[in-house]
């Protein structure tokens, strides 16, 4: 036996190879292909992940009665009565250098530092000072041995009476030009609540005590100063809250808690108050404004915690806070009501968050023993709830479902509810649907059924350019040419279609007249060529038509007829608009597919009916249609996933307001458009560019079904024709 | 009577009404492309300047559209008056009551500049180096002459300032990333000869801003004079005039040359006054780069998939699954490629590119921010199941006696794949490529998420090394056109640049479709058989 010649070996090792090659490839690309989703899942998975939480050791300090986190928690600034100012490195809870000067200590009173670092301090001589802390950095140095902590005092205002509490204060900024800063403080008096307001920069004058006069029956246990200083709210032990304008002496507005209330405090942005109770009661309140009147609005509130709320501290990113009792430490969300973190604590002591809010500590007020936790809870502003149902956002009266995803402050509260852009899909999907399902119907049917071969061949690739069409083309001459011209002739274009079939109908009876050798060589199968000579007049009538319609019924202009009659107002960029342009883009597609399904409905059954004596509307209407209705169905499917998609015409024809409502007038914000308008500004991994994956998950699924449907459809319909 | 009740229990008025129907669609194409068509081409035509008689004094400009009277309003018309940096805008809408007649001076010229627009007005004089040279129409004679040499110093100073200092500041870049790198390693010798390089390039950046100045001190001699209607005076360079003519002069053939002259400057030039004046040369040579490197992307991954679906394949239910994805993923919305584009590729890929090779330009991104390569690779993934879908029904359609025929004579499945199935399926897969390239060149949406802007400094293929350059940004045709209709400040006076721009891109999609579609009917006329 001869062995085998080499090109044949060589031939054999390239087929093996090849086929490893191919095979190896095709299934790389389909698994690339399919992992686009599982790309975009990926990206968009963590909005859904629950937090993180990890306790990150202990250290042993002095006991603190106020604690300052630096912005990445590496160190921290403690205040106490008798070592004043001290700083430390944290999670080690080593000493860091602190300048030593100050008020004489022991202090007889001193806040917790605010967010900024700002202090008061009232010091053994009974004088106030305004304590304000900052942490000086050297360029990308992020040890904090090689940082230098800044203590600036200000004040040492003498003072006429000693408070019991320094409850808060806030250092307001004097409006206009060289206004200094001016000091607003409440205090707790022997005899109740007093005020006192001080400018900052004048010589130091005694500060006295004005004092807040609340309604018979009530005892003050917390206040706190609105972020503008001109409200004081005011918790009582008997449970109401309340809203005072203490230069008027008069209150505001009140709520009642339901318990006693332990302590007050803001979340990010001053404008939400929190509220603690004795009991444990956690809830967050806004001022609204009904009618001429405000009201305290219990907006949130949270799951109840364990024991009296000691205190709050808000995150300087978002609109996370941190509360704490001498049980438990939580960090709940504001907006979404999710609580991100809680862990049990024992005794009573004071707790802190970082300005990330990425950190939690825990001081113990016996021993000064240190807790720590690292929360990693980067999207705690989206929940599944949130998403999709209303929610009670800053500044709304009532719960509501909104889209804004940036605002122009840092303290923003982002709204992320997709509702109102499935909604704008769906409104800009059923207007381009309405227009395209019958237009695209009825040619397939006249096409496939009455059209002679010849015509059919020239209006089937015509067609096919049309599914062509560029939708930035499209998107341009909706936007640009077509709004314009519908505002001007609204009512003639709503018009034309009626006139049309009037026009149909009273020439019909003149064709049935015409000899039928006339009508079987011209008519049959070329109605369409007739057809254009009488669109075009329908035009001309319409126009002639639109301006008399629109005297006689709605008074001389249609945009005030709609806006009394109706209380509609017109946009120029709107649905209907939309729905004519993406139904341009979808007809193409219901016509090609429900054309094949038509023309491939077996002879055997039209000429069965014909047979009968039908006419033949009656076989394409009765037969025809109902037999390729699955056809029909598949070909709608495909085209409803093409227009939920569409992005190019929606961003150029519509006025991408997320707006909610039905009325053809007005425009819309779809899914596809919003991710087209936000992505380009949504920063890497941040929450709106995760909720904008999230949208373009929503998209591919709901396409890929929609096509599979049709797809599986089209398959049984080919086989049930078969069988036939 | 009863005949047409008869009529219309048989369905005759059905008939006509989806007749109807479809002739309404028909004509909506037809009408769509021929109105682009028109408005696109018909703009470069010089159409007259008319002088109109108003109660505030007279008017001159071309008449670009009228408004019949509609409710209150009275009957309007709309003129191009030109002289945006006198009037304020282009155009002005009069009511058309009480206007004198209109007239057409033939003194009356239209000067296209190169900055502020069209001036609509007469010639009153011509300044050589501050001295009268001419006035009347002697000076807009002379001015015509010279204008030739005018653009001449122009395009030479464009090229200095573009090509040669563009270069320049090219190598100076690199030796500055150099000289860095040189800093870090502390190789002082090194540093020393970058230093000397950088002091000869700065002499020779020196003598080409030099020979620059004076360019721009011969374009400033001579000075066109330039009346408005209403008197008033405006001098401009000579140098900074495109196009001098006096519509109202021309006879036929000359208003043949200045529309080929504009439709050229159009095609060929780079676009002037932020995407509404001059050319659109940039966007079109983006789309063909951006379709090209598209082509050679997407023909490789699509036949590879087709060739395993259909050839190698276990023929399953899965691979009917897959089948179905693929053909599926179609319809998914090309924004969703978009998404994906920008998060896989730019952010993931081009950023683990720019960590391992492109560290020097940190944190300036190099292939971590959007770019051709990016934009093709999305489009190729976007089109793919086109070129799947044709290949595959190209090679289901070659005659199995043909393989057969081959297999029995000793070949080996490769061979036989090589040799006789793939070029009978050419055509086919041709046919996919080329409605894959239709529907990538008309789309818009994935690339403003992956690399398109509305002016892109550098062309992604150039003379400076390595020539093609994956990561530059690029224009599109399509994103010019929503770009300058929707986001120009000036998109009343732009709107024929879309429109011309939208009947190009609408052009190269209709014809590759046909081109396609009678590629596909040939071969299905010869294999036999239908798709549906």
């Amino acid at each position: 036996m001869a062995s085998t010649p080499p090109n044949q070996t060589r031939a054999q090792r390239m087929d093996r190879f090849m086929a490893f090659a191919i095979s190896g490839g095709g299934l790389a690309i389909i698994g690339a292909v399919l992992a686009m989703l599982l790309f975009i899942t990926k990206e968009a998975l963590p909005l859904f992940l629950p937090p993180l939480v990890r306790p990150a050791g202990t250290a042993s300090a002095l006991p603190a009665g106020g604690i300052w986190l630096e912005e990445a928690g590496k160190a921290g600034v403690f205040l106490s009565a008798g070592e004043g100012v001290r700083a430390l490195r944290l999670p080690t809870g080593a000493a860091l250098p602190a300048p030593a000067e100050g008020p004489p200590r022991p202090w007889r009173a001193f806040t917790r530092p605010n967010a900024k670092g700002e202090s008061l301090v009232i010091g053994a001589d009974g004088r106030l000072s305004i304590l304000s802390l900052a942490w000086t950095k050297p360029a990308g140095e992020n040890d904090p041995a090689q940082w230098t902590l800044e203590t600036r005092w200000q004040g040492d205002l003498p003072l006429r009476d000693q408070p019991r509490e320094l409850l808060h204060f806030r250092l307001i900024e004097g409006d206009g030009l060289g206004g200094g800063q001016t000091l607003r403080v409440v205090v707790l008096l022997d005899q109740g609540l007093g005020w006192a307001d001080a400018p900052l920069e004048a010589t130091p004058a005694p500060l006295a005590w004005k004092p807040i006069p609340l309604e018979a029956g009530l005892t003050p246990t917390a206040a706190a100063w609105s972020a503008d200083g001109r409200n004081l709210s005011v918790g009582t032990l008997e449970g109401q809250l309340l809203d005072l304008d203490v230069e008027a002496g008069t209150a505001l507005a009140s709520a009642s808690f339901g318990e006693p209330i332990q302590s007050l405090g803001f979340a990010l942005g001053q404008s939400s108050l929190l509220v603690g109770g004795r009991e444990g009661g956690l809830a967050a309140y806004q001022r609204v404004r009904v009618g001429e009147a405000f009201q305290l609005q219990r907006f949130h509130a949270f799951p109840r915690l364990q024991g009296p709320v000691l205190g709050f501290m808000p995150s300087q990113r978002d609109k996370r806070f941190l509360a704490w009792t001498p049980e438990q430490a939580v960090v709940d969300h504001l907006t979404t009501e999710r609580r991100l973190f809680s862990a049990p604590l024992e005794g009573r002591g004071l707790a802190a968050l970082a300005p990330r809010g990425d950190l939690i500590l825990h001081a113990d007020a016996a021993t000064g023993g240190l807790r720590f936790w690292t929360l990693d809870a980067p999207h705690p502003e989206v929940s599944f709830g949130l998403l999709w149902g209303k929610t009670h956002y800053e500044g709304y009266e009532k719960p509501e479902q909104v889209w804004q995803s940036t605002g122009g402050t840092d303290d923003f509260e982002p709204k992320f509810s997709l509702i109102p852009l499935v909604f704008g899909t769906l409104k800009g999907t059923l207007y381009a649907m309405l227009f395209a399902f019958p237009l695209a119907v009825l040619g397939a049917l006249y096409t496939s059924q009455f059209a002679t071969p010849r015509l059919r061949n020239v209006i089937k690739p015509t067609v096919e350019i049309m599914a062509a069409l560029p939708s930035v083309v499209l998107g341009f001459l909706a936007g640009l040419v077509m709004a314009p011209l519908l505002e001007r002739m609204a009512v003639e274009v709503l018009v034309y279609p009626f006139v049309v079939l009037l026009l149909m109908l009273a020439l019909a009876p003149f064709w049935g007249r015409l000899s039928r050798p006339f009508r079987n060589a011209f008519g049959e199968g070329r109605e369409v060529l007739w057809m254009v000579p009488v669109l075009l007049v329908g035009l001309w009538l319409a126009s002639l038509a639109g301006p008399w319609v629109e005297q006689a019924v709605m008074g001389g202009s249609y945009r005030t007829w709609l806006q009394t009659a109706m209380g509609v107002t017109y946009d120029q960029r709107n649905s209907l608009v939309v729905g004519f342009a993406m139904g341009f883009a979808v007809i193409p597609i219901i016509f090609t597919i429900s054309e094949d399904a038509l023309s491939s409905v077996p002879r055997s059954l039209t000429s069965a009916s014909l047979a009968c004596g039908a006419s033949p509307w009656q076989t394409a209407w009765r037969v025809v249609l109902p037999t390729a209705s699955p056809g029909i169905f598949s070909a709608t499917m495909v085209g409803l996933g093409r227009a939920i998609g569409e992005t190019m015409i929606v961003l150029m024809a519509t006025g991408n307001t997320p707006v909610m409502d039905w009325s053809p007038f007005n425009g819309m914000r779809t899914l596809s458009a919003n991710i087209a308008v936000e992505i380009p500004e949504a920063p890497l991994h941040g929450t709106l560019y995760r909720v904008l994956f999230l949208a373009a998950f929503l998209l591919f699924i709901f396409t890929f079904i929609l096509n599979t449907v049709a797809e599986l459809v089209r398959q049984r319909l080919r086989r049930r024709y078969e069988s036939i | 009577m009863s005949r047409v009740a008869e009529h219309f229990r048989r369905g005759g008025v059905f008939v006509w009404a989806s007749g109807a129907v479809l002739a309404f669609c028909l004509a909506m194409i037809l009408g769509l492309v021929g109105f682009i068509a028109s408005k696109g081409l018909g703009y470069f035509w010089p159409s007259p300047l008319v002088q109109i008689q108003t109660p505030e004094g007279p008017v001159l400009g071309e008449l670009t559209g009228h408004e019949a009277a509609l409710g209150g309003e009275p009957a309007r018309i709309q003129v191009r008056v030109g002289n945006r940096d006198l009037y304020g805008q282009d155009f002005r809408w009069i009511p058309s009551d009480g206007l004198g007649a209109p007239e057409r001076p033939l003194d009356a010229v239209l000067v296209e500049r190169l900055e502020y627009g069209a001036f609509i007005g007469r010639v009153a004089f011509l300044d050589h180096q501050g001295q009268r040279a001419a006035s009347g129409a002697e000076a807009l004679r002379q001015a015509t002459l010279h204008l030739p040499e005018a653009a001449r110093l122009r395009r030479h100073i464009q090229s200095i300032e573009k090509d040669q200092i563009g270069e320049l500041n090219h190598r100076m870049e690199k030796l500055r990333l150099a000289r860095r790198k040189a800093d870090q390693g502390g190789d002082a010798a090194a540093a020393a000869a970058l230093d000397a390089q950088t002091a000869a390039l700065q002499a020779r950046y020196d003598t080409l801003q030099a020979s620059l100045e004076k360019a721009r001190e011969d374009a400033r001699a001579w000075t066109v004079g330039l009346e408005t209607v209403e008197g008033q005076i405006k001098e401009v360079p000579l140098g900074g005039i495109v196009r001098l003519l006096s519509p109202n002069a021309l006879d036929g053939p000359g208003r043949l040359a200045v529309y080929l002259s504009r439709l050229w400057e159009f095609i060929a030039d780079d676009p002037r006054e932020s995407n509404t004046e001059g050319g659109i040369f940039p966007a079109i040579f983006g789309t063909v780069m951006m379709v090209m490197v598209m082509s050679v992307l997407v023909v490789p991954l699509g036949v590879v998939t087709a060739l395993y679906l259909r050839e190698y394949a276990r023929q399953g239910w899965l691979v009917r699954a897959v089948r179905v994805a693929v053909n599926n993923l179609a319809g998914v919305p090309s924004i969703v490629f978009g998404v994906f584009g920008l998060g896989f590729f730019v952010y993931s890929l081009g950023g683990t590119i720019d960590q391992l090779f492109f560290s020097d330009s940190l944190p300036t991104p190099t292939y971590g921010t959007g770019g051709i390569l990016w934009a093709s690779l999305t489009l190729a993934l976007l089109t793919v199941p086109v070129v799947v879908v044709a290949t595959e029904e190209a090679l289901g359609a070659v005659p199995r006696s043909q393989r057969e025929a081959s297999l029995a004579m000793g070949a080996t499945k490769w061979q036989t794949l090589w040799n006789v199935v793939l070029p009978s399926a050419t055509p086919g897969i041709l046919t996919g490529l080329i409605l894959a390239i239709a529907r990538g060149a008309g789309e818009v949406a994935p690339l403003m998420l992956t690399g398109v802007v509305k002016l892109a400094p550098a062309m992604p293929l150039d003379g400076t090394f390595p020539f093609f350059h994956l990561d530059r940004k690029f224009m599109h045709l399509g994103f010019h056109i929503y770009d300058v209709g929707f986001q120009s400040p000036n998109s009343e006076a732009a709107k024929p640049m879309v429109f011309m721009a939208s009947f190009l891109l609408l052009l190269v999609v209709v014809i590759l479709n046909l081109f396609a579609l009678n590629l596909r009917r040939k071969l299905r006329e010869r294999l036999g058989g239908s798709t549906f």
